[in-house]
């Protein structure tokens, strides 16, 4: 899994590369715990190249999306893959999410 | 019929492996993309439970996965020595609290959703996982067109 960052005024976008399994879903965690904790509330989470995602990538999703809520901000997906849809509908958790077609509509959302 | 057996040790990083060997008998018992994709997914988080919550932290130990493809059906059998630990009960269906969505109990959900039988038997000191997904009757015909 690769995980970079890109700092907007009002919005974070976090692009994931490869798969988020219970081997790497604590790096994906500090990464967006890191955010949280300095106040970027407003995350994007580019996730068109995850090729998997497993229940310890969804248990961060969910974990963060609550935190940043919470906080008065919000996580959305950008440009999820087939394979981020499919886990999320098997887990029945798509409905939790708001996913835009592209990165550039998701920081317009903000 | 073909069938393959391989053995891992039971780390969350050698996952991957067995998840690449199921994708690919998906593909040879006819199934698309999509479904290997879950199937890969099922059986991957039946590994995390036997590592995390069956071998736990103190423990080391195998999983050997034999996998078997036959036309429009899959079975994975997973075996490891760890202590019972029996995944094969059907999560009860709960409602989604968008508020507090729950994060416990996912990777049962995603095994019960995808799979079409889960079996588990304590054989001796061995845990035997099987787990079973069929092609739909339509998409077989479809497929064999």
């Amino acid at each position: 899994m690769e995980i970079s960052q890109k700092e907007y005024k009002r919005v974070n976008v976090v692009t994931i590369l490869g798969r988020i399994d219970s081997a790497t879903a604590g790096e994906f965690e500090t990464n967006l715990v890191e955010l949280a904790e300095r106040g970027r509330n407003n995350i994007v989470l580019d996730m068109s190249d995850v090729e998997f995602i497993s229940s310890a990538g969804l248990r961060v999703l969910v974990t963060i999306r609550k935190a940043v809520q919470s906080a008065g901000g919000d996580l959305v997906l950008a440009e999820p893959s087939e394979r981020v849809i499919d886990t999320l509908e098997i887990a029945g958790l798509d409905v939790l999410f708001t996913a835009h077609p592209d990165r550039e509509t998701a920081i317009a959302s903000f | 019929m073909t069938s393959h057996t391989v053995t891992i040790p039971a780390e969350l990083g050698q996952i991957r492996v067995l998840g690449k060997t199921v994708e690919e008998f998906a593909q040879l018992a006819g199934f698309d993309s999509r479904t290997g994709y879950a199937c890969q997914l099922a059986v991957g988080e039946a590994c995390e439970n036997i590592i995390i919550h069956g071998y736990g932290p103190e423990r080391s130990g195998n999983i050997a996965m034999t996998v078997t493809a036959t036309a429009g059906e899959l079975k994975v059998e997973l075996c490891d020595t760890a202590p019972p630990f029996n995944p094969a009960r059907k999560p009860l269906p709960r409602e989604l609290d968008m508020e507090n969505p729950p994060v416990g109990g996912l990777g049962l959900i995603i095994i019960h959703r995808v799979m079409d039988e889960v079996h588990h038997e304590r054989i001796g000191s061995k845990n035997c996982l099987m787990l079973r997904k069929r092609l739909l009757p339509s998409n077989q015909e479809s497929h064999a067109a």
